[in-house]
Formats: structure tokens, sequence, C-alpha cells
């Protein structure tokens, strides 16, 4: 059994453990490790989310463990404590000693410690001490030097990067800098997001505790005049900019744009382009009645809102609405080609009886590489994900009118053929279709050919094929992009942190501290000259802290030289 | 030190007045043009930076800023002649000249570039650094194989034409990756930008900097037998850039807005070169393990004999720590302020900041390990490899497996 010790040593005892390397390298090792479940668990989620996902046993243990929010829980904070903790202890230890060191440059060696030496000379030499010393010393240029004459013995001590131990000291005590701004910055600074519509103001920033949501209020406003978009010829997005004024008690004191990498600057808050969206923009559809009434009529709604039939209880919530939707339309493993699509509106669209659906609507309609009109289209989700989005081409252009009441007449036409008749061959259908088709085009452009558009071909193919297509809806209509006002709304970030310049600070500590240590080893160096009758015994000892590779040639070829020179003279 | 490169016969360039006005003319030649950017009227255009650089404009802020540190130096070292012996100057110098002459190179490729109707952004296979990245494909691989063939065979010739390859490597992807830079301009100059944008670029820089980093080590402390295990390491990673290449993604794209800072120009930069020197702290770690596996077996293989010894692999392994510790330290400092710029936060958590406190984690474990007892060469070899493959998984595992989650695997 371990001898009981008195408390105070105990204490004593757990300190000095504390700074040890042994309890450094255990530390910074479990840091990683436990650094790494954060970035295997997504963090942050949704809690419905990750119940789907683990199932309620695991999810419970992990949130108890505080894993969707780990960097954090007590635990980690704690870890990062018991390292400051562990850093004060080993720098409380070191630094006296070393400064102590680093001060007083013993040029003496006892006779016994010199053998112990790893690099080490011994020769005997014709000049004395005086001129040894001297010849040395132009030897070393930038190195520091010590004389002493002790029994008769002369010792030059020469030091070069004799601030090396500055290097530990300013890196340890930098990552304890650093961790302290961290933690100002956690507990004394802020950072969340508000979304401001063109046009309007906000003052609340929104942001994420843990599992639930936080909001702060700032002391200002910040109004969104304006915000645009820029895009590269390949239409991705090149540059996002927000015209903000900010509203300090009423008066407006500032007005700028912002984009990525530039943000503001007010009050100590700073105001970071982050991202955007639609911010309600003015949607008017198009109603195109599907019942074979040949009507359309419109209705007026916004992004974020709806609108509800009331006579066939047909809702439409507008989830989106993008005035540019770049796609590449070449085929798979063909060199890329984008294209803009023009404007679209998303919206859900339920109906008594049937399951919602997604659907994106295009405003106008698909144009193919040769330039022929392929008729208008939407994208459909039966699951509501954007990831199921099928193109439905419609056939008719219904941007244009005379399409759709060609399409009607080619409808009355086909169905006054058709009835009586029970059975049609192939050939009979496909002669029915281009009667019922040519009486339509009477209808509707006349009996006179010449007045027939020029590719009634084309739109012949598209109106069989809206036959199809239009007919096999369930909808009682279809909500087509009619018009649009556009309006964003631009995502903001507001941080502060007054802890930042502590972290910075800390940085070039660090920085710093490293090129030292690492760069700037000490190197000591001894001559040792003991004069005698016939000339001196002379012994060159070194010691370096770093990179003994490269010192033991800068040593070995120091002694060479050093003896050559004196080499012409003694013989 | 100063007696070290006497027997050098090329060394007056390397030595005293020269290397040092010249390092001082450079390092003012970068403040000058990294003045202009900042203080300069409209001195930074993301856009267009690469030809601001290279415009009347940039030769005057950058051409003053040499001279003045040409004035600086002469006046620095008359008043303290010891100057002239600057380590720094001396080790960092060669560098610096080794970049200017992949400018030159680059200008040199540029003229072959085809002309300018011939250019489609849709169709980038026409461009010149292609041909010039596949030629240091070709050198790259074709040194790791002599390389290996000098450890069975160390023939001083083999060694030589190894080593040779390994320079021209570097200076085909380096002025490859300068050609590129300039090639993102030719489709438009919106999309221009500097080339370590995307995966495959700045693979094409690890590459290099693994490789150049090899070089300097080989060169000071002569351990050409580590060379086959680095080379080897820059090969995988070849293979690996012609299978991107092979799927599109070699490709010049316009950067996306996050992006478009001059903080990448050099974050990335200095993360590579902290990449870099952990893939040869990597060889230098295997290499170890293969002697301690050879001297283990009582083998008296003729290549123990060109092999450095297990005390110089494991301080060569630790040397290349020593220089990649500093510059990822620095690579994620600076990101961090980066983001502190662009984000709003400097430190959030995210997968690929994680990994960075990871590797840097990792390496600060290992050097600890080296000072205090109990911990030796062995541990320490499989120390270096593992770190590297930490390092591995922080540039390339982050961005496909877990930002790839970030990104794609979730629906809105
Ligand atoms: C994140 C935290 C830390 C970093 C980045 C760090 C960094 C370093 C570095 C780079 C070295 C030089 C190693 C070498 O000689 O090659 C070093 C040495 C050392 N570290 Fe740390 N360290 C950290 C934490 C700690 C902790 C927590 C302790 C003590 C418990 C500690 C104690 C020491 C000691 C005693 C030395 C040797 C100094 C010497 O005599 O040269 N370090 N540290």
């Amino acid at each position: 059994m371990p001898r009981m010790q008195s408390f105070p040593d105990l204490i004593k005892s757990i300190w000095q453990r504390l700074g040890s390397m042994s309890l450094a390298i255990v530390l910074l090792v479990v840091l990683s490790i436990a650094s790494v479940i954060g970035t295997v668990l997504l963090q942050n989620q949704a809690q419905a989310d990750y119940l789907q996902q683990f199932g309620p046993l695991w999810y419970w243990v992990f949130r108890s463990l505080g894993l969707f929010d780990m960097y954090h829980t007590w635990w980690f904070m704690g870890m990062l404590a018991f390292l400051m903790v562990s850093l004060a202890s080993c720098l409380w230890r070191n630094v006296p000693k070393m400064l102590k060191e680093m001060r007083q440059r013993k040029a003496t060696i006892p006779e016994k410690a010199l053998k112990r030496f790893q690099y080490l000379h011994r020769w005997q030499a014709s000049e004395d001490a005086a001129a040894l010393q001297q010849r040395l010393q132009a030897r070393l240029p930038g190195w520091e030097f010590r004389t002493v004459e002790q029994d008769g013995v002369h010792y030059l001590r020469a030091d070069k990067g004799r601030w090396n131990k500055w290097g530990y000291i300013l890196v340890h005590s930098a990552i304890l800098v650093i961790l302290v701004g961290g933690w100002i910055g956690a507990n004394y600074g802020f950072r969340g997001t508000m979304a401001v519509p063109e046009g309007s103001m906000e003052n609340e920033i929104s942001f994420s505790e843990g599992t639930e949501t936080g909001n702060l209020t700032m002391p200002f406003y910040v109004r969104c005049n304006s915000f645009f978009i820029d895009f590269f010829p390949t239409g991705a997005p090149k540059e996002f900019r927000s015209n903000l004024t900010i509203i300090d008690h009423g008066k407006e004191v500032l007005t700028k744009d912002i984009i990525v990498n530039e943000p503001l600057y007010y009050k100590g808050v700073r105001i970071y382009q982050a991202s955007f969206g639609d911010g309600g923009s003015e949607i008017t559809f198009k109603l195109y009645h599907l019942d074979g009434s040949g009507k359309i009529t419109e209705a007026t709604t916004h992004v974020y809102d709806g609108w509800k039939d009331p006579k066939s209880g047909l809702d439409i919530r507008v989830t989106d609405f993008k005035p540019y939707n770049v796609e590449n339309m070449a085929d798979p493993g063909k060199p890329t080609d984008f294209k803009d699509l023009g404007p679209a509106v998303e919206y859900e669209l339920r109906y008594p009886g049937f399951k919602p659906v997604k659907i994106k609507a295009f405003m106008n309609p698909f144009t193919d590489p040769e330039g022929h009109n392929q008729g208008s289209f939407i994208m459909l989700s039966f699951t509501g994900d954007k990831a199921d989005y099928k193109p439905i081409p419609l056939g008719l252009d219904l941007t244009n009118p005379v399409e759709w009441k060609l399409f009607h007449a080619f409808m009355h036409h086909l169905s006054d053929a058709n009835q009586g008749k029970k059975k049609q061959d192939k050939a009979q259908a496909r002669a029915a279709n281009l009667a019922a088709f040519r009486a339509a085009m009477v209808e509707v452009f006349g009996a006179d050919r010449q007045k027939w558009p020029a590719d009634f071909q084309q739109m012949a193919m598209r109106t069989l094929q809206a036959v199809n297509v239009l007919s096999g809806l369930p909808w009682p209509m279809l909500p087509m992009l009619g018009d649009f006002k556009q309006h964003y709304y631009t995502g903001l970030q507001l941080a502060k942190d007054p802890g930042m310049n502590v972290v910075w600070f800390g940085s070039a500590m660090l920085v710093i501290g490293l090129c030292i240590m690492f760069y700037m080893p000490h190197r000591k160096l001894w001559l040792i000259v003991r004069e005698s009758e016939g000339g001196s015994d002379v012994a060159l000892a070194g010691m370096v802290t770093r990179n003994p590779l490269v010192f033991s040639k800068f040593f070995n070829d120091l002694f060479t030289q050093f003896k050559n020179d004196d080499a012409p003279q003694s013989s | 030190m100063t007696t070290m490169t006497n027997s050098n016969v090329s060394s007056t360039l390397y030595r005293g007045r020269w290397v040092w006005m010249r390092f001082n003319a450079y390092l003012g030649a970068a403040l000058g043009i990294a003045a202009m950017a900042i203080y300069g009227a409209n001195g930074y255009e993301e856009n267009a930076f690469l030809y601001q650089i290279l415009s009347m404009k940039g030769v005057l802020w950058g051409g003053s800023g040499a001279l003045t540190g040409c004035a600086f130096a002469a006046v620095a070292s008359a008043i303290k002649p010891n100057l002239l012996d600057a380590k720094m100057a001396r080790n960092i110098t060669p560098w610096l000249d080794g970049f200017i002459l992949m400018v030159i190179l680059a200008a040199i490729w540029a003229r072959f570039e085809p002309a300018q109707e011939a250019i489609s952004y849709d169709d980038q296979s026409n461009l010149f650094a292609g041909r010039v990245i596949m030629a240091m494909n070709v050198t790259f691989i074709f040194s790791a194989v002599a390389y290996i063939a000098y450890l069975f065979a160390p023939e001083t010739f083999i060694g030589r034409v190894a080593t040779a390859t390994a320079y021209i490597g570097v200076y085909l992807g380096g002025s490859a990756l300068l050609l590129r830079w300039h090639e993102s301009y030719l489709f438009d100059m919106n999309i221009g930008h500097a080339p370590v944008s995307n995966l495959y670029e700045v693979f094409i820089l690890l590459f290099c900097i693994t490789a150049a980093v090899y070089l300097a080590l080989e060169k000071r402390y002569q351990a050409k037998a580590m060379g086959a295990f680095v080379m080897t390491l820059v090969s995988a990673g070849v293979f690996f850039g012609i299978w991107l290449d092979s799927v599109g993604q070699g490709e010049i794209k316009p950067l996306v807005p996050a992006l478009q800072s001059y903080w990448m120009k050099i974050h990335v930069p200095m993360n590579f070169v902290g990449y870099g020197s952990f893939a040869v702290a990597c060889g230098a770690g295997m290499a170890y393990l293969v002697r301690h596996r050879l001297e283990a077996k009582g083998s008296n293989s003729k290549m123990l004999a060109i092999f450095p010894t297990l005390e110089q692999l494991d301080l060569l392994a630790y040397k290349a720590v020593a220089i990649g510790f500093p510059a990822f330290t620095l690579a994620t400092i600076l990101g961090a302020a980066w983001a502190a710029e662009a984000w709003g936060g400097y430190w959030s958590w995210d997968p690929k900041e994680t990994w960075a406190l990871i590797v840097w984690l990792v390496y600060g474990a290992y050097l600890h390990a080296r000072v205090s007892h109990g911990w030796h060469g062995k541990a320490l070899a499989w120390w270096a490899v593992a770190g590297f493959l930490v390092t591995v998984f922080c540039f390339l595992g982050v961005n496909m497996y877990l930002s790839g989650l970030h990104s794609y695997g979730r629906l809105s």
C-alpha cells in the first residue's frame, strides 16, 4: 500500500502530473478522437431527422450525451478546460527554469561533464588561449560569447539561438490565449442570421442553441433596399450583392453594398452576406381549365402564400420562385451545355381525392437546340422531393393562345368524328386525326392555307401529344406561371465577437513561437584551453537542442577548419 | 553553415551579397504586389488579378518593391555585415528562384496555346496546360520507378536520373498550374481565377510541393533512398489525378462567390505546404519501417548501404514535420481569418475545420511523443505514417465523404 500523503503533498503531486508530457500526449490524442465524432455525426440537424435515423433508443443515448451539438457539451468543454489547466501547470513548472537557463550562461564545464558530450574534439595547438579564442570568434559571426578563466583554464562559451526556449513559452501560452479568446467570444459575443425581404427591415437575429432556436434583438435595424445576383456565362452564380441601410434610433446612418467576403461593420457587429431566397414574390397564375371549356382564368398570390379554388377545392401553395433556371441540357457524357430555362414557380397542388404533388411550372416553352418550339412543360414530383422531379412536356405552347384554341377545336372535331364509331384500326385512327386537325385548322386560321402558320406540321404533332398529356391530368385546371413581380430576401449573418482579437493575438504568438522553436535551435559551443609549455591542450565541445544532423556536420566542419587554420603555424 | 557550401561549384549565386540582395528583392516585390492589392486604386480585382500583376501597374508596384528591397538589403548589410551570411536568405532564395523559372516556363508554354477562336469553355481538351500536366504525370511516375530501381541497383547514374526527373516534374507541374491560371482567363475574363480552386488543381500543387520538400531534404541530408517511398506516394496521387481528369473534374470552372477572395490564394497553398511535408514525413516513416524490418531479419542486402540509418530517417521524418507543422498551423489560422471575413466566425466546427484540427493535434502529439521518453523510433515511424493517413482523410475524405453528405445528401 502506498504511504499516506499529506493533503498539500497530494495536491502538489497532482499539479505536477498535470503538467507532464505523457498527459499532454494523451490529452491531444483524446481531443482529436473526440473531435472525429462530431464530424461523422452531422451536428445541429432537426431532431426529427435524428430520431428517424437512429431509432428511439440510440436517439436518446446520443441526445443525452449531447452528441448532436457535441462541441458545446459540458464534457467537450471540460476537456478543453483540462487542456488549459494542464498547459498552465507545465508553463508554471518550466518557465522559471527556462528563464533562468536562458539568462545565465555557465561558461565553465567540469572535466567529468565534458566527457559525456556527444560533440567533442580534443587536440594540441601551438597558439595561446587568447589567439585561439579570437580565431574562433572570427569564425562564428552572429554568435554570443562569454569568456571565463578558472584555475588556469580558459573557457569560451558561444551561443546561438539563446532565446529558443521563448519558442516553447510562446507556443504554449498561445494555446491558452486562443482558448481564452474563444471563451470570451462564446460568452460575450453572438452570431445569428436574419432574413430581410427587399424593401423591409429587421432587427432580430435567430440562432441555434443546442437543440433550440434562440433570438436576439439588435440595437439597430437593417433594411434591405435591393438584392442582385450576377451570373457567369455558364449560369453559375458569380456574385450576391445586397444594398443595405442601417437604421439606428429611427435615423438612417449608413448605406452600403455587401457581397460575400466583404461584410459591413457597424457598432461592433459584422453583417455578412450569407444566403438569399425568395422574399415573397408576387405570382400571377394562368389557370388553364381542363374541362374542355377552353377557359383561361388568372389568380394572383405570393410565394409562401397560396390560392384556393372555392368551386373545385383545388389548392395551390407556392413554395418558391426563381427567375433563372440554368440546367445542363447535354446528354450524359457529352460536354456540358448550360441553358437558362427562364422563370419558374414551384408549388404544391392539392385536390380532393388525389395525392398532393409538387410542381415546378415554367413560364416559357422549351426550345430545343435546333430552335424548334417543343411546347410548354412542367416538372412533377409525386413524393414532394425535388430529386424525384420528372419533366412532363405538355405539347402545346401555352403562351400562345392560338394553340390553346386550336387544341380545343381539334378535340371537338375528333370527338364529333369518333361518335358512333366503335372500333378503328391504326390507319383509320390516323386518318381521323388528320381530318380532325384539318378541320380545327380551318376553324382557327380559316380555309386559306396561305394564312396558316409556317410550322403548322409541328403544331399538329404537339397538339396530338397534348391530347394524351392534358387529358391524362386529374385536376380541373393546370396552373402555369403567367406573370411575376420578383422580391428577394437577403440572408444575413450578424456576428459580434469581442474575443476575436485575442484569438488573432494568440495565433500570432503561436506561429512566431513555432518558428523560434523549430528554426532557431539553441546551439552551444565551448572552447576549453589549458595552456602548457609547448602550446595548448584544446577541447571543442558542442550541444544543440534540435536537428543534430545539421549540427554534427557543422561541428565537424568547424573543427576541421579551425584546426587546419592552425596547422601551417604549428608545423 | 558558412563552411558547408565551399565544395559547391554553383554556390557563388547562393552566397553572400548575391543571395542576400536577391532574397530582399523578391521579398520586396512580393510586398509591393501585396501593397498594390491592399492600397492600390482598384488594386485587387478578383477576376483579373493575374493580369494586374503582369500589367504596367503591377510591374511598377512590384518593381518599386524590389528596388526598395535591394536598397534595404544594401543598407542593412552595410550596418551589420554578418547579415550577408543570413541562413534564411540562403535557404529560401533557391525556392524563389525556382518560382521565377516556373513563371518563365509558363510564359513559354503560353506560346503554344491554340488560337483564341479555337478555345471554348465547353471543350477544354485543346488547352496546352493539359499536355504539360500529362508530361508531369509521366515524369513523376518515371521518377518513382527510377528511385525504386535505385534501391535495388544503387548506381549513381540511376540515382541522378531519379533526382533529375523529380526536379523536372516539379517544374512541369508548377508551370502548368501557372499556365492554367492564364488559361482560365482565355474563355472569359469573368471566369479567371488562381489555379487552387478545385481538387484537381490542388492535387497537382500537392505533388509539386511534396516532391520539392523531399528534394530539399535529399539535397541537404543525402537521403536518396527515401525518394522511393515519397515518389511512390506522389505517383499514387498522379493516378488519382488522372482519374479525376477522366471524370471531368479537371476542367476549369468559375469560382463560387465564397471562394472569390485573396485569402484563397494564400490559405490553400500554405495548407499544401503542410500536407506535402506530412507526405514526406510519411515516406521517411515508411523507409524507417522497411529498414527496421531488414535489420531485424539480419539481412545484408545491398540496399542497407544506401539507406540512411534509422536515426537519420527518424530525424528526417521529424524535419519534415518541423516544416509542415508551422506551415499547417499558419494555414489553419489563415483559414480561420478567411472564415471570419466570409462567414462571420473564425471557427464553426464544420467538418473540414475540425479535421484540420485533428491533423494538427495528431502531429502535435507526435512532436511531444518525440521529446518525451518512452517513445522510440519504430512507434514514431508508425505515427508518421498514420498521421499522413489522417491527413489524407482531411483533404480527400472530408471532401468526398463528409461534406458530400453535407451538400448532396440532404434534401429540402
Ligand atoms: C495544443 C497544445 C500544444 C501544442 C500545439 C504544443 C506544441 C508543442 C511543440 C510544437 C513542442 C516542440 C516539440 C519539439 O521539441 O519538437 C512542444 C514541446 C513541449 N510541450 Fe507542448 N504543446 C501543446 C500542449 C502541451 C501541453 C498540454 C503540455 C504539458 C502538459 C506540453 C508540454 C510540452 C513540453 C514539456 C515540451 C518540451 C519543451 C522542451 O523542452 O523543448 N505541451 N509543445
